[in-house]
């Protein structure tokens, strides 16, 4: 194969893991790639969803578009760690927009995160318009933001995707109990003399790495599947915070793994197979899970009724 | 200014003004994100009309996407219903794995087939006024007749059905209680609102659905207190950010959908500082 060929002259630091896989170079990279991408949105997903605020993720994706675009046309290049501190900044931004207009705005947060997301959605689109009429040569693929894309993935990404997840499971390590009494009972937690706005903040900050990471994966419209689904489904299975964190990452992960390694071989795109896969196993868990399961849920009350006639 | 550049102003200003007055219930009900969503979900839905048919601009592709944005806003709510998701969490499952149906089908069967993605998401506003069809012998913009009848139609809805929609709103428990169907009430809005978003989808792209939807509206919101008055200045919102956005638009050469997008973004900002009592710089003067 050709894949052991470009695999010895491209061997990165990852070399021997990426050769380790029974897979060729090219499609060892996307599946590790995918998973590691995976893993951190599943992994930093609850703090969205169990706050209520699992559509601040689509906000922020469509946010790292105009940062892209801000990053390349200061650099005028397509230097990939640029670009991508650029995407970070603007869905940091968009976020605490979200945030001020719920707390100083007084506005419902449905209605922050659509202003949001059309604000700077928008914005995105007249600085894409802009560069792409610019002519310049080096333009080309910044649109990838929007839909994501995995064939251009190389071991760098995964490097710098490695390095985000060693910061999201450290600060989630090193935060837990905050984290936890913040999101169960952020009255409490405010009462007990922590600043809710340091964990508002750190709990942003994360969500934005997960997002910066995975949009270009799966792009800025999928990206709020991938935080929200991993954790219905691991949410359906647990109520332990301490087990939901990490299941819900495995899940993530192993959505990205076999969907990047099912898109490749079907010579589809990653991120849609990566969604739908996602959402499947949200949905069978939703209707099939033990205990929360809808079936689970209407056997318990049928017999409930059963026991109460029987007791009349 | 060109006859072209008045139709898209139009254009335009028409869809604005029905999604301004959709999108004014939505912002009451918390349910601001939903025409995004649905302008997400529906593209399943042209893509297998394309695929049955041949044809991506046909009556029956507003047929199919309207049912994928009915069977969009009925899954969530089916989610939400079940006690086992919130609400946006059920949103933010269902409108990703639909539109990965539709990318996956345009990928797999219908690629080069014209089927542009970028029009459908950036939006085809200012080609609009190219594509006519003809009525009475005369040849008028096809965007212009539909969101013409969409905007009647709308008006003639929200006029219908002003009391039960007003409780609906502000207290849906007293709307069931007052015999009002407030549930009934609650889904007509919903399939009416998956309708306009198809409507909007097809003649200014994804990217002006959410904006005209919720941004003129919660800019409304700031300003009035009153549901009547709130509809009618969000309307005017959205004329205003149409016909600035499009001026700004050409004088700088760029997206006219995503100068109108920031226009409106501009107005709602204005508001949130200047509104005479729930503004920034009002409240802060009540407190000091």
């Amino acid at each position: 194969m050709s894949g052991t060929v470009t695999g010895s002259l491209q061997a990165g630091p990852l070399g021997g893991l990426l050769e380790s896989l029974p897979l060729s170079y090219p499609d060892a990279v996307v599946v590790v790639g995918t998973a590691v991408v995976g893993f951190v949105a599943g992994l930093l997903g609850p703090l969205a969803v169990l706050r209520q605020r699992s559509m601040f993720g689509d906000a922020m994706s469509h946010g790292t578009l105009a940062g892209v675009a801000v990053a390349f046309l200061l650099t005028g290049a397509k230097v990939p760690e640029l670009l991508l501190l650029g995407a970070a900044i603007s869905a940091t931004l968009a976020a605490f927009a979200m945030i001020a207009l719920e707390r100083a705005g007084r506005l419902r947060s449905d209605a922050a995160i659509g202003v949001v997301l059309s604000v700077s959605l928008t914005l995105g689109i007249v600085l894409l318009t802009g560069i792409s009429d610019s002519g310049n040569a080096q333009q080309s693929g910044l649109d990838e933001y929007l839909l994501g894309q995995t064939a251009g993935m190389v071991e760098r990404d995964i490097v710098v995707a490695l390095a985000g997840a060693g910061v999201a499971v450290a600060v989630v390590l090193l935060g837990f109990r905050l984290l936890r009494s913040a999101t169960f009972d952020p009255g409490f937690t405010a009462v007990a003399g922590v600043r809710t706005w340091v964990v508002d903040a750190a709990s942003t900050g994360l969500l934005a790495l997960a997002v910066v990471l995975g949009v270009r994966t799966v792009g800025a419209i999928l990206m709020v599947a991938l935080l929200v689904a991993p954790v219905v489904t691991a949410r359906q299975l647990t109520t332990r915070l301490a087990v939901l964190l990490p299941l819900s990452a495995v899940i993530g992960a192993v959505c990205g793994a076999v969907g990047g390694l099912v898109s490749g071989r079907a010579e589809l795109p990653a991120g849609p197979v990566i969604v739908l896969l996602a959402t499947a196993l949200a949905v069978l868990s939703v209707v099939l899970a033990p205990r929360r399961g809808v079936i689970a849920r209407a056997r318990a009350g049928r017999l409930r009724e059963e026991r109460g006639r029987v007791a009349r | 200014m060109s006859p072209d550049d008045v139709m898209i102003i139009v254009i335009a200003g028409l869809l604005s003004t029905s999604c301004a007055v959709l999108g004014g219930f939505l912002v009451l009900r918390g349910q601001a994100l939903l025409p995004d969503a649905v302008s997400h979900a529906v593209l399943p839905g042209i893509v297998l009309i394309f695929l049955l048919t041949g044809e991506r601009a046909s009556l029956w592709t507003v047929v199919g996407a309207t049912a994928f944005g009915v069977l969009c806003v009925l899954g969530s709510d089916w989610l939400r219903r079940s006690g086992v998701v919130e609400s946006d969490a059920a949103l933010a499952l269902v409108f990703p794995a639909l539109f990965s149906l539709g990318i996956l089908g345009i990928s797999r069967f219908a690629s080069g087939a014209h089927i542009d993605l970028d029009s459908a998401i950036y939006g085809d506003l200012t080609f609009a006024p190219l594509r006519t069809i003809s009525l009475f012998g005369a040849d008028v913009p096809r965007s212009l007749v539909i969101t013409g009848i969409a905007t009647v139609a709308v008006v003639a809805l929200v006029v219908a059905l002003w009391r039960p929609l007003q409780a609906a709103s502000f207290d849906p428990a007293f709307a069931e209680l007052a015999g009002l169907r407030g549930r009934l009430t609650g889904q007509v809005l919903l399939v009416a609102v998956a309708g306009l978003a198809v409507v909007a989808f097809d003649s200014v792209g994804a990217i002006l659905v959410i904006t005209f939807f919720v941004v003129p509206a919660s800019t409304a919101r700031l300003l009035t207190a009153r549901l009547g008055s709130m509809l009618v200045v969000a309307a005017g919102c959205g004329w205003i950010a149409s016909v600035a956005g499009h001026g700004v638009a050409v004088s700088l050469d760029t997206s006219i959908p995503g100068t109108i997008g920031l226009t409106s973004g501009a107005l709602f900002a204005l508001a949130l500082v200047l509104a005479p009592r729930r503004g920034l710089l009002a409240r802060w003067k009540a407190r000091t």
